[in-house]
């Protein structure tokens, strides 16, 4: 199995992996550099990529004068709030549309699916005007609430449920569990998997999120980091504080790196569970 | 006298305090952060406004500022949104050529009744100054400076050309010296003649509408657009054939454009007063390659002077004076505290508006403001209009075109004609 | 509890939020592109809105003098003919499914008709910049999605191997779709600066002299687009791996009784079982970068000259920076048009398959 053909296929892939790395890494060393002499080159050492000169005077900043710390609290914030939000109201509906039967439930799949159909972006300004009216903007409420309701979670979901065995469910039905306790006990257990992969799409397109929280948040409490971080990255910024800048990017990065780097063999995991149930 | 001293014990005693306010305050000029409260030694336009605000924030009693920072290209985008959404900044920075639009809608308040009950004295302002804050027999606003276009110059670059006398830069006379003082820096020194920013901000846009109001036009008037015209043709080529040349790199975007200059790659570079003492401030530094630093008025290629110019003020929404006076008057308490430091300020580089301060001695001593003392006289600006950002942006693009994608610059200009003419017709 | 009664408690959550801020702002914003609508203006004074119809719809997408020929773009039309011949034989001799043939069909007749409108003398396009725009979106997605696949696939079948090395370089494929938008455009941004970025390093450092990808006509997009697949292979790639996860063993089993392994193996068994996932991969990937707004915000502003400039950006700056409401509602109904198409034509495609 760990043939000869397996190590020249890993260094071959290491190559890119690496080049694909690249542009981090160098955000990361620029990161440790000082102001005035990136204003000047930042090709110092190894194009850059090693950080010499080196110095702690960037992150330093951050945390002194930066407001770094709050988007980033507020980025946490808004992205477990949408997270649970579509947990919450994905696995409910999906649930219900794959497997109970009720009146009506042929209307509801329709407008799920034209749901599906509207893109974001297209109803970003009907929304901006209804929150404006009804002064709702500058708040967790109004970042969070419009992207949870999404059709796709709950799509995900309920082709999930349906991929469910029914053997589990006909037995409790005949022992007399009710529908809710066989939701709540007997499903949800079974639909970790898809949850970890809902969550984890939903957290990253959260924390993603720019032109909601850049037309919705005009006060700077509300800021997301990414619309921090967007704020700061003028042309003065680039041509005077460029190490300045890159530690914020860092920074921003960091924890949603570790998030995943916990995660990401559970998201592995999720996804070779789902495999072999298929 | 117990009588007295009792009334005044209960009168002082029923003067409460008022609860802090806090102003939350709009403004572009870039970041930064650790600008401090000591606004007589912070360098450049970003740290000399936060080190006012910080300090206004500080010795303001019982107010507290919050600054909102915004890029520049995105400033006005964001502060439409904040209106619309009801929540507008307290304070905000304006440019004079957006008030028509503002104000025209009533989005932000006439101030002339309560200025000078917070301290601000509407007479000190040079007339200019006042006028390009007044709207329609009200003021709109408090001004803070005067900036216009520039010729930041390389003496030893220009030196190497034999393009010095006497101390000061010889600069062209017409379109057809400016190539020839181009061609003679190139051959004797290997840079480029000019650098600007042609790809980003419309600094190259105003550096082609400078030249066109040397020609005696403009690109509207009234309600009719002129742009597809000789006077057009003639500024852009005067640009176009330095390009042609290869002595000036349209593709330099603000941030490569001033590094160009700063890395001495480029005799003159056209930007604005703002950044004065942060050019000073690097000619100092051995470490960078400019060294000799001049600053001189736009030079006039044409019939008359020009150049374009404008002016930076700071405006208080409509809605705050309605509904929270309280607030609305800590808020003019720090518009007279920028007032106050106009000195500051103008140590950027921009022209200060307040004749106290122009006729000081203070004044007169700021690093090469003696250079550049024609610029007041010449500057010029398109006429006002609700749609200025709109025109400013069709304009962008056209001229943009021509000399960064070989558009056709007849095709260029009859579009931008056409563009300008239905945001007129609007 | 009856399953009436348990399915409204589990479905009402959803289908109030649902309604509130999906369906009803869909509907609003139909509305709202009927009105010449002026964002501030409105917003101090409600009735300054007026209603005119399909007005917008006219200044948006249409123009003075405007008249068909069927040689104005030959090469687009000609082109689109030949492909609507070619699909309607392919069709009948079996080659292709039927519900397929009939969408590119449908496509191809699209193309002939648009590439032919044109202004005649004296006539122009009322909104010169709208349908540049959508071009520059449609090249975009062009670009980046068959890039995103290919490479995602490609990855994909590399390192679908249980080992910890092989789970490692996924791993670090997969970083960089975890950033937000605005550290990779700042990122990238500066590494394809002229004078400070790293692309520039390299290349004098080799004695070359520095593209200025940012503000060239010609590398512009592709800079964008080079932003954009560095950014996005993440999810293909995971999608990728969990579909051919889903390819039983024994396929693979009974291929190497038949001597395929290897490149075999992926192009007969890997491949033709990979259609569902790719569907998905594929469509995906064109809803969301037909909606790409940061990297273009963010590095080139939409230009140089823009051609950079792409639909959701250029409705933002209608309402933000134009203030008219009333068009970029216009444009945001236009853009629902073609997503809601290609959603449809993942579902009936998907539906094909089951």
């Amino acid at each position: 199995m760990l043939s000869r053909s397996y190590y020249a296929l890993v260094i071959v892939l290491a190559i890119p992996a690496f080049i694909w790395l690249v542009p981090t890494i160098w955000m990361l060393s620029l990161s440790f550099q000082p102001n005035d002499v990136l204003a000047r080159t930042t090709s110092s050492t190894g194009f850059g990529l090693i950080p010499i000169p080196f110095t702690f005077e960037n992150f330093f900043a951050l945390f002194a004068f930066g407001h770094t710390p709050l988007w980033f609290f507020n980025s946490i914030i808004v992205a477990l709030g949408m997270t649970l939000g579509v947990l919450v109201v994905s696995t409910t509906a999906g649930y219900a549309l794959a497997r109970l039967e009720f009146r009506f439930k042929r209307v509801v799949v329709v407008i799920c699916l034209v749901g599906l159909m509207i893109p974001e972006q297209a109803v970003f300004i009907p929304l901006y005007t209804m929150f404006a009216d009804f002064g709702w903007h500058n708040s967790y409420q109004a970042l969070i609430l419009p992207r949870v309701a999404v059709p796709i979670g709950v799509f995900l979901m309920m082709q999930f449920f349906k991929g469910l065995s029914k053997d589990i469910e006909e037995a409790a039905r005949l022992e007399g569990v009710g529908w809710l306790q066989i939701f709540w006990y007997v499903m949800l257990p079974l639909a970790r998997p898809a949850m970890v992969t809902l969550a984890i799409l939903t957290f990253l397109y959260a924390w993603n999120d720019y032109l909601w929280p850049l037309v919705s948040a005009q006060k700077r409490e509300y800021f997301t980091i990414t619309l921090g971080l967007a704020s700061i990255q003028s042309n003065f910024a680039q041509s005077e504080g460029l190490g300045r800048v890159m530690a914020s990017g860092v920074i921003a990065s960091l924890p949603v790196v570790g998030l995943f780097l916990i995660f990401q063999r559970y998201v592995v995991r999720a996804m070779s569970v789902g495999g072999s149930k298929g | 006298m117990k009588h007295v001293l009792l009334g005044a014990a209960i009168v002082a005693g029923m003067v409460v305090p008022a609860a802090a306010q806090q102003i939350s305050l709009g403004r572009f000029f870039g970041a930064c952060e650790d600008a401090g409260t000591d606004t007589t030694t912070s360098v450049g336009e970003a740290c000399i406004i936060q080190s006012i605000i910080n300090a206004a924030s500080a010795e303001i009693d019982g107010v507290t500022v919050e600054t909102l920072p915004t890029d520049w290209g995105n400033y006005y985008d964001q502060i439409k949104a904040a209106y619309a959404s009801g929540t507008p900044p307290d304070v905000h920075v304006m440019h004079r050529h957006r008030v028509p639009e503002f104000a025209g809608l009533g989005a932000v308040a006439d101030l002339s009744a309560d200025l000078s009950d917070a301290g601000i004295d509407t007479a000190d302002w040079a007339p200019a100054a006042l006028d390009a804050v007044s709207y329609n027999g009200g003021i709109y606003g408090v001004p803070m400076d005067f900036h216009a276009n520039l010729w930041h110059i390389n003496m030893d670059i220009m030196a190497k050309a034999g393009l010095v006398d006497d101390g000061k830069p010889v600069l062209p006379s017409s379109p057809e010296e400016m190539l020839e003082h181009a061609k003679k820096v190139k051959n004797a020194t290997g840079h480029d003649y000019l650098a600007a920013d042609f790809a980003q901000y419309p600094i190259g846009v105003r550096l082609t509408l400078a030249l066109m109001w040397q020609q005696g036009a403009n690109i509207f008037d009234g309600d009719t657009a002129t742009i597809n015209n000789d006077a057009a043709r003639n500024a852009v080529t005067a640009m176009t054939q330095l390009f042609d040349a290869g002595t000036a790199n349209p593709q330099l975007n603000y941030a490569d454009s001033q590094q160009a200059f700063l890395n001495g790659e480029s005799a003159i570079l056209v930007n604005g007063t703002w950044v004065v003492d942060f050019y000073t401030a690097e000619a100092s530094k051995s470490e960078v390659a400019l060294n000799n630093y001049y600053v001189a008025d736009f030079p006039t290629l044409f019939a008359e002077g020009a150049t374009w110019a404008d002016s930076h003020m700071w405006a208080i929404p409509a809605s705050l004076k309605a509904n929270d006076p309280g607030k609305y008057s800590a808020a003019l308490k720090v518009l007279a505290f920028i007032n106050d430091h106009n000195i500051d300020w103008a140590r950027t580089g921009h022209m200060a508006v307040r004749n106290s301060v122009l006729n000081s001695s203070e004044y007169a001593s700021l690093a090469h403001r003696d250079e550049y003392t024609g610029t007041a006289a010449i500057a010029r600006d398109t006429p006002p209009s609700a749609k200025y950002g709109a025109i400013q942006d069709v304009l962008n693009r056209e001229l943009q075109a021509i000399w960064l994608t070989d558009k056709d610059m007849s095709a260029a200009l009859a579009d931008a004609e056409a563009e300008v003419q239905d945001l007129l017709d609007r | 509890m009856s399953q009436q009664q348990a399915a409204a408690v589990l479905i009402l959550p959803f289908l109030v939020i649902y309604m509130v801020f999906l369906i009803y702002p869909f509907f609003r914003g139909i509305w709202i592109s009927f009105h010449d609508w002026n964002l501030l203006a409105v917003a101090f004074n409600p009735d300054a809105k007026e209603f005119v119809g399909l007005k917008n719809y006219s200044r948006v997408m249409w123009g003075k003098n405007i008249t068909w020929s069927f040689f104005h773009s030959p090469f687009w039309q000609t082109g689109a003919v030949i492909l609507a011949l070619v699909t309607f034989w392919a069709k009948d001799a079996g080659r292709l499914k039927s519900s397929l043939a009939w969408l590119i069909i449908f496509i191809a007749f699209l193309i002939f008709f648009v590439m032919g409108l044109y202004p005649d003398e004296g006539g122009r396009w009322y909104d010169r910049r709208f349908w540049p725009t959508v071009a520059n979106t449609i090249l975009f997605v062009a670009l980046t999605v068959p890039s995103v696949t290919f490479v995602a696939l490609f990855l994909a079948a590399a390192l679908n191997r249980e080992t910890r090395a092989m789970s490692v370089l996924r791993t670090l494929f997969f970083l960089s779709n975890v950033l937000s938008v605005t550290v990779v455009t700042l990122i990238w941004q500066i590494m394809f600066s002229p004078r400070q970025g790293l692309v520039a390093n390299i290349t004098e450092a080799f004695g070359g002299s520095p593209i200025i990808w940012l503000t060239d006509v010609q590398f512009a997009m592709a800079a964008i687009v080079i932003t954009t697949v560095w950014w996005s292979i993440g999810i293909a790639m995971i999608l990728f791996l969990a579909g051919m996860q889903d390819i039983s063993a024994e396929l693979y089993e009974a291929g190497a009784l038949d001597n395929a392994k290897g490149l075999k193996a992926f192009w007969f068994i890997t491949l033709p079982n990979l259609k569902r996932t790719m569907t998905v991969v594929v469509v995906l990937q064109i809803i969301l970068h037909f909606q790409v707004f940061g990297q273009v915000h963010l590095m080139t502003n939409g230009g140089p000259n823009d051609t950079t400039q792409v639909l959701v950006r250029y409705i933002y700056q209608t309402a933000f920076r134009d203030s008219e409401l009333g068009r970029a509602a216009v444009m945001a109904v236009f853009l629902f048009v073609i997503m809601g198409g290609f959603s449809a034509i993942q579902l009936i495609l998907g539906r094909e398959e089951s």
